[in-house]
């Protein structure tokens, strides 16, 4: 993932959690899914614009029992891949301003 | 981890989802023909009533915040409905996308530019039963054909994705290679689907005139099965001759191998729906399927749709019925196909013997040959 930023999970992608907290995301606009784990589901619902990736692991690993050592890298390419499918958008101004 | 994080569409899954996916909904009661084999109307079951606008937005509101991805519009005909864009509306408004089940013949520039406008629909589906009016009307009424071609064109113009499904009966039978010829060279559509006239509604009081008899069933099967390879595989079918013609003869040729039973074979099966959709009709009865619209599970915007969907005792026990063999029933006594069977589905079950939790008469293969059918 290139993108430099916050997150944002696309307001119009619908999160069904389906079993045991797997979960599809549909976006109604372009008719495409995409199944996840629990811990998708997570990053999913931490993509609010206002946390980085590095805050999403971070709450990630405060929520999950043997999280990769690869989690960072990991779900930047998770989210990287949801950014090119259009269900997340990234916030690229700047927070402190 | 990123492959670790998204599954594979279609794997399977261990329980039943926390809400269906999607949603078959007659939206009307209203229908502008009166077809000899119509599903839906002459069901004493039935309260042919249809909501206000507001109860279906309502209701459509209740849909998006369960995350419902699908619904299909029907009736009785759709486009009846004056208040068609509100309601389409109020599903692209809570996230979903649709699909509409018509005759065609209603539709027209304003309506087929909203629904192209709303970019939220899957298709529309027109019924098709003939290449040319004398077959078409003969079972959909005069001036239905003609209609109904017009609003496939129109939706073509607009760029609206068209879904066309033949409905075979004795009157179309032979008629097959000219519709396939039609849908697909002259309307240059990129498929269709078939099915065939089923033991249901209005269709139980013309059944003499409109069901196929065996051989007509197998005349039907054998010009599907030849057309599906003359248009690659452009034919499809999830029900009637077509699909019973391609599950007859594998269960034919794995029978004359001594081939182990098919996976799930054995025992009474379902079609898939109470997994993943439920049906509303046109009065607000939540139902397991149209196919089975006696079964009231309870009434919109009253009882709780993920409550029904989750702890209803009539959709578990449809969700169960892969727990019931074949060899249980008298019908299938003796019956060489059993391992390869699944008694097909449980609204035409119902419909013919009165029983959910029965295999199909209609869906029989041995009765078939017995008839003296020959799979082609």
């Amino acid at each position: 993932m290139n993108q430099i930023g916050r997150p944002i999970a696309n307001p119009i992608v619908v999160l069904r959690v389906e079993f045991d907290d797997w979960a599809v995301l549909f976006n109604p606009d372009t008719a495409a899914a995409v199944g996840i784990n629990p811990v998708g589901v997570a990053v999913w619902r931490g993509m609010d614009g206002k946390s980085g990736i590095e805050e999403i692991v971070a709450e990630i690993n405060r929520n999950f029992e043997e999280v990769s050592t690869d989690a960072l890298e990991e779900i930047s390419e998770f989210v990287g891949v949801l950014a090119e499918q259009g269900f997340v958008g990234f916030d690229l101004t700047d927070k402190h301003r | 981890m990123t492959a670790s994080l998204v599954r594979e569409a279609g794997s399977p899954s261990p329980a039943v989802m926390h809400t269906p996916r999607s949603l078959d909904i007659e939206i009307t009661a209203r229908c502008n023909l009166r077809c000899s084999y119509c599903y839906f109307f002459n069901n004493p079951a039935v309260d042919y009533r249809e909501l206000p606008t507001d109860e279906w937005l309502e209701f459509f509101d209740e849909l998006g915040s369960l995350g419902v991805m699908n619904v299909t519009l029907a009736g009785g005909e759709p486009f009846l409905r004056k208040d068609l864009p509100v309601l389409l509306e109020g599903l692209v408004r809570n996230r979903m996308r649709f699909s509409l089940l018509s005759n065609g013949t209603l539709i027209d520039e304003e309506i087929a530019a909203f629904i192209a406008g709303t970019r939220r629909c899957d298709y529309v589906q027109v019924s098709v039963d003939g290449s040319c009016a004398k077959t078409h009307d003969s079972c959909r009424g005069q001036g239905s054909f003609e209609r109904a071609i017009r609003g496939i064109h129109t939706l073509q113009r607009h760029r609206v994705n068209v879904a066309v499904r033949v409905t075979i009966h004795r009157h179309n039978v032979n008629d097959l290679e000219n519709i396939a010829r039609l849908l697909l060279e002259e309307l240059d559509l990129p498929g269709f689907s078939t099915n065939a006239a089923g033991y249901l509604g209005t269709c139980r009081l013309n059944a003499a005139d409109v069901l196929l008899n065996t051989q007509e069933r197998e005349l039907a099967m054998a010009t599907l099965l030849r057309l599906t390879q003359q248009y690659k595989d452009r034919i499809s079918a999830n029900a009637g001759p077509l699909a019973e013609g391609r599950m007859w003869r594998r269960m034919d040729e794995a029978l004359a191998q001594g081939a182990p039973a098919f996976p799930n074979g054995g025992s009474l099966g379902a079609c898939g729906c109470p997994g993943r959709k439920i049906s509303v009709r046109a009065d607000g009865a939540i139902v397991p399927c149209s196919m089975l619209a006696h079964s009231e599970l309870g009434q919109i915007n009253r009882d709780s749709l993920a409550e029904i969907w989750q702890h209803s005792p009539v959709l578990n026990q449809l969700r169960s019925r892969n727990t019931i063999p074949l060899t249980a029933f008298e019908f299938c006594a003796d019956c060489s196909y059993v391992p390869y069977c699944t008694g097909s589905c449980p609204g035409l079950a119902y419909a013919i013997t009165g029983q959910v939790d029965h295999p199909s008469p209609d869906a029989c293969l041995r009765r078939f040959v017995k008839d003296g059918g020959t799979i082609p």
